[in-house]
C-alpha cells in the first residue's frame, strides 16, 4: 500500500470504477461455461453477465442442468446466490450437490407470477445467477424488460423457453438452442450471438450419468442412427 | 456537561398530520431548515388543531386563509371550509416525542423530557465517539430527519438552559465564558419560563421582562410573591444550583398505535400510516442499540354489525419476520408493501399498531464503497425476505439432501429465509455425497471426466405411469431403451413407506436419458408395470 495513487490508474481499482470523463469500460465481463468447446465459441469467452441468455429446449431432461453446472458450482464457490424460478420439476437435491451446487446458496422459487421475482433478482444484482423457466406467454416487450433489469445483474442469467420460441425475434444478445447429441452428450446450436453465425452444433460431452460400458450399450448402431436423425430435425 | 435542546415546535401539528392520507409527514424533509417549519405541510392543504374548542395550532395553508390561534372552530371552518380539523391529543403528541427521545438515546444514555415538547440530551460523554459537537448535530439531524419534525437545536452547559434556549429557538453555539452564558440566560424572556406562567400579568406591570431583570431584585421579595421555583430555574440555567433530571429509559418492547384520521381503503393510505410506526420503530431500536428482527402489525377495522359476533374479525394480525434482523426502514418499508399489497381488507382500517419484541443485539452494519462479500450476502437475504413477503414462504424453497434412498424422499423442502446451516447428513448414510464444493472444485476440469451422476436432476412429482409393449416401456409412443440398471431400491418398512422397486436408466428415441422404474412385485392386473420417476437435466 505503500505505492502513491499516481502510479496505480484508479481506474484498475475496481471493474465497477472509471473516471468521470471515461466511457464507462462496459468490460464485457463473462462467466466461464467450464467446457472448452463451448467457450470458443461464446463472444467473450463465457455466459455473458449483464444481460439475458435464452436457452431453448423440446422439454426438460436434456441435459440443461449439467451444461450450465460448472458456472453454476463456481457461482456457489464464489458465495453467491443461485436462483430456480419456476422449475418444470422437483429438483433433486443429491444431484445438485453432485454437480457442484452449493445447496446452502441454492433457492427455488414457485409461483403462479415468476416475471416478478425473476426482474426483481436481476435488478437487485445481488444474486450469482438466475435460471428461469418461462411460461409459454412470455411476451418479448417482458424480455426487453428483463434485459433491461439484468445490466445490472452481475452474473448470468439464464431464460429456458420452448424451442417454438427460436421462431420470434429476441432481445437478448445470446440464444442457444440445446438438442440431445447421443447418451451424456448434447448438441448446442447458437441461434444468436454478437458475432459471426455459426452453421454447426458444437457437440458437447456432459458429465456422465452412465457407466463406460452402459454408454457403450447406448451407443449401438439403431441408436446413433435414431441421434443423427434428431439432429437433422434440427438443422 | 454539554446539553442539547431538542425543540418540536409543530409537535401537535405534526402528529396530527402523520395521522392524514396520503402525504405522510414522514416523507418530508425536515432537518434541512429548521427555520421554516410550515413549508414541509404545505401539500397537505389547511389543516388546523383544536383544543376545548378554540383553535390552538394552525399550519401555513390554514393561516393563509384567516385561521389564527384561539379562533373558535366554526369561525375557522367559516374562513377556510377545507380545514381539516383535529382534536389535539396529549398522548399522540408524547409518542411522537418518545420517538425523539429514542433517537437521541441513540447518542446518549442521558436523555430526559424537558417540558413543552422539548427532549434534552447530555452529550459530554459522547462526542469524542462521534467526532465534534458539529457532527453529532449533524447526525443528530439526519437520524431525526425520517421522524419528519420541524426542530429547533441548542447547546448549553446546563439542562434548564438547553431547554429555554431551544424553545426560542436554534442556538448552536457554544457560549465561550461564564459572563456570555450569563448574558444569554439574562436575556431570557419570562415569558420562556415555566414557572412563571400563572405570574405573567404581574410581571408585565412590574416592567420584569427578562431573567437579567429577575435576579436583580431582592431574591426574598420575589420568592414571596411569585414561589421559589422561579429564581431556582434561573440559578439552575446558570449553573449555580444541581439540576438532577430523571432519565428516560427505552421500553423493553416495543408498542405503538396510530389512529387515521380518515379510514384507510387500501394499501397506499395504510403504508402512509405505517411509515410513521416504522419510523418510531427504528428510532426504538436505535435506543436500544439494536436490530429489528420482526414485528407485528395489527390493523383494527372500523366494527360493522356482523363483526359484533366475532370479535377477532375486527383486528387483522401481519406478522413480518424477518431473516437477519436489520435498522433499515427502507427495507422493512418494502416488506410491508409486499404483505399489504396482497392482503385483502376485511372492511376499512381506522387504527393501526406496531408491535415488537424481536430485537437483536448489534451495531447496524457499516456502509461500504465497495460491495463485498458481507454485503452481498445481505442483499440476498433481503431479497429473499421481499420475495417471501410477496409471493409467501411455501413458495420460496431451500433444498436439503436427506439420508433416504427412496428418491420422493432424498430432498427436503425448507422455506428460503431459514438461515440456519443445512445439517450435515447424519451417521449411517447410505448414499456417500461428494464432498461440498462438489466436482467443479476437486475432480478434473473438463465436466466429462467428473465422476458419474446417479440421480436425476428433475423428478416428478408423481411418478408417471407408462404403457408396455411386449415389456419394453413406451412413452409418447415411442419404445424406451433401458441402458442401465437395475438398480434395486427396497427401503420404508420400518416407517410405513414401503416401497421395493428396481430402476434403470432409460433412453428414448431423441436420446434423451430417463429415469424409470418396475416395482419388484409382479404388477396386478390393471397397473402400469413401468414408471417414469425423473429425468436428467
Amino acid at each position: 500500500m505503500s505505492s502513491p495513487s499516481s502510479l496505480l490508474p484508479l481506474e484498475h481499482l475496481h471493474p465497477a470504477l472509471w473516471r468521470a470523463h471515461q466511457l464507462g469500460r462496459g468490460r464485457e465481463a463473462v462467466q466461464p461455461s467450464g467446457y472448452a468447446a463451448l467457450d470458443a465459441q461464446l463472444p467473450g469467452g463465457g455466459w455473458p453477465q449483464r444481460a439475458i441468455t435464452e436457452l431453448l429446449l423440446t422439454h426438460a431432461g436434456w441435459g440443461e442442468i449439467r451444461l450450465l453446472a460448472p458456472a453454476l458450482a463456481r457461482v456457489g464457490a464464489a458465495g453467491r446466490g443461485v436462483l430456480l424460478l419456476g422449475p418444470p420439476a422437483e429438483p433433486c437435491a443429491e444431484a445438485l450437490a453432485q454437480l457442484g451446487l452449493d445447496l446452502s446458496r441454492c433457492v427455488v422459487v414457485r409461483g403462479d407470477d415468476l416475471l416478478w421475482p425473476l426482474e426483481q433478482a436481476l435488478r437487485s444484482g445481488q444474486v450469482g445467477a438466475v435460471i428461469a423457466w418461462a411460461p409459454a406467454s412470455l411476451k418479448g416487450e417482458a424480455l426487453r424488460r428483463l434485459q433491461l433489469a439484468a445490466q445490472s445483474h452481475e452474473g448470468p442469467a439464464f431464460v429456458v423457453r420452448a424451442e417454438s420460441a427460436a421462431a420470434h425475434p429476441s432481445p437478448a444478445p445470446l440464444r442457444l438452442a440445446l438438442a440431445g447429441a447421443g447418451p451424456d452428450a448434447l448438441a448446442v446450436r447458437l441461434l444468436k450471438r454478437r458475432g459471426p453465425a455459426l452453421e454447426d452444433p458444437v457437440l458437447l460431452a456432459l458429465p456422465p450419468v452412465l457407466s463406460r460400458t452402459a454408454r457403450q450399450r447406448a451407443l449401438t448402431p439403431r441408436r446413433t442412427r435414431t441421434s443423427v436423425q434428431a439432429w437433422s430435425a434440427l438443422a | 456537561m454539554l446539553w442539547i435542546g431538542i425543540h418540536l415546535p409543530a409537535l401537535s401539528l405534526e402528529s396530527f398530520i402523520a395521522t392524514l392520507a396520503p402525504e405522510p409527514a414522514g416523507e418530508h424533509e425536515a432537518g434541512e431548515d429548521p427555520d421554516d417549519i410550515d413549508r414541509m405541510h404545505d401539500n397537505v392543504g389547511p389543516v388546523a388543531l383544536i383544543d376545548r374548542h378554540r383553535v390552538v395550532a394552525a399550519n401555513a395553508a390554514a393561516r393563509e386563509c384567516g385561521v389564527r390561534r384561539g379562533q373558535k372552530r366554526a369561525t375557522a371552518l367559516g374562513l377556510a371550509p377545507h380545514t381539516r380539523v383535529g382534536e389535539a391529543d396529549a398522548a399522540r403528541d408524547e409518542a411522537a416525542l418518545m420517538a425523539v427521545a429514542h433517537v437521541a438515546m441513540g447518542f446518549t444514555p442521558s436523555v430526559s423530557l424537558g417540558g413543552d415538547h422539548v427532549v434534552l440530551a447530555e452529550v459530554h460523554a459522547s462526542l469524542r465517539y462521534f467526532g465534534g459537537l458539529p457532527r453529532l448535530l449533524q447526525r443528530l439531524r439526519a437520524e431525526l430527519a425520517p421522524l419528519g419534525h420541524a426542530l429547533h437545536l441548542a447547546c448549553a452547559p446546563t439542562a434548564q438552559g438547553a431547554q429555554w434556549m431551544a424553545t426560542g429557538g436554534e442556538r448552536t453555539d457554544l457560549a465561550r465564558t461564564k459572563a456570555e452564558w450569563r448574558a444569554r440566560v439574562g436575556a431570557v424572556p419570562v415569558t420562556r419560563m415555566a414557572a412563571a406562567a400563572p405570574h405573567l400579568a404581574t410581571l408585565e406591570s412590574l416592567g420584569l421582562a427578562t431573567a437579567a431583570h429577575l435576579w436583580k431584585q431582592p431574591r426574598a421579595g420575589l420568592t414571596r410573591r411569585f414561589g421559589g421555583q422561579l429564581l431556582a430555574d434561573i440559578d439552575r440555567a446558570l449553573g449555580d444550583l444541581a439540576d438532577p433530571r430523571p432519565m428516560l429509559q427505552p421500553a423493553p418492547t416495543f408498542d405503538s398505535r396510530l389512529e387515521l384520521f380518515m379510514r384507510a381503503d387500501d394499501s397506499a393510505a395504510l403504508l402512509t400510516g405505517a411509515a410513521v410506526l416504522l419510523n418510531r420503530l427504528t428510532a426504538w431500536a436505535l435506543a436500544r442499540h439494536g436490530l429489528v428482527g420482526g414485528f407485528e402489525l395489527r390493523l383494527h377495522h372500523e366494527s360493522r354489525r356482523r363483526m359484533l359476533d366475532d370479535p377477532s374479525a375486527r383486528t387483522t394480525v401481519l406478522e413480518i419476520g424477518l431473516g437477519e434482523p436489520v435498522s433499515d426502514t427502507a427495507h422493512l418499508h418494502s416488506l410491508l408493501r409486499e404483505r399489504l399489497q396482497r392482503l385483502p381488507l376485511a372492511a376499512s382500517v381506522i387504527e393501526m399498531s406496531l408491535h415488537c419484541h424481536a430485537i437483536t443485539p448489534g451495531a447496524p452494519p457499516n456502509t461500504e464503497l465497495f460491495p463485498s462479500a458481507a454485503s452481498v450476502g445481505e442483499g440476498w437475504h433481503r431479497l429473499l425476505e421481499r420475495f417471501e413477503a410477496r409471493l409467501g414462504a411455501h413458495n420460496i424453497q431451500r433444498l436439503q439432501p436427506v439420508a433416504d434412498h427412496r428418491p420422493e424422499r432424498a430432498t427436503a423442502l425448507r422455506p428460503g429465509t431459514d438461515t440456519t446451516a443445512l445439517c450435515a447428513r447424519g451417521p449411517g448414510t447410505p448414499l456417500d455425497l461428494t464432498a461440498p464444493g462438489g466436482p467443479a472444485a476437486s475432480a478434473s476440469p473438463d465436466p466429462a471426466h467428473w465422476p458419474r451422476i446417479k440421480r436425476p436432476v428433475w423428478l416428478l412429482r408423481q411418478p408417471q405411469p407408462l404403457r408396455e409393449q411386449a415389456g419394453t416401456p413406451l412413452l409418447g409412443g415411442q419404445p424406451l431403451w433401458l441402458v442401465a440398471g437395475p438398480e434395486r431400491i427396497e427401503a420404508g418398512w420400518w416407517d410405513g413407506g414401503y416401497s421395493a422397486r428396481d430402476y434403470f436408466i432409460a433412453q428414448d428415441n431423441d436420446g434423451a436419458l430417463l429415469w424409470v422404474y418396475r416395482f419388484r412385485r409382479a404388477p396386478e392386473v390393471g397397473e402400469a408395470g413401468w414408471y417414469l420417476q425423473g429425468r436428467f437435466g
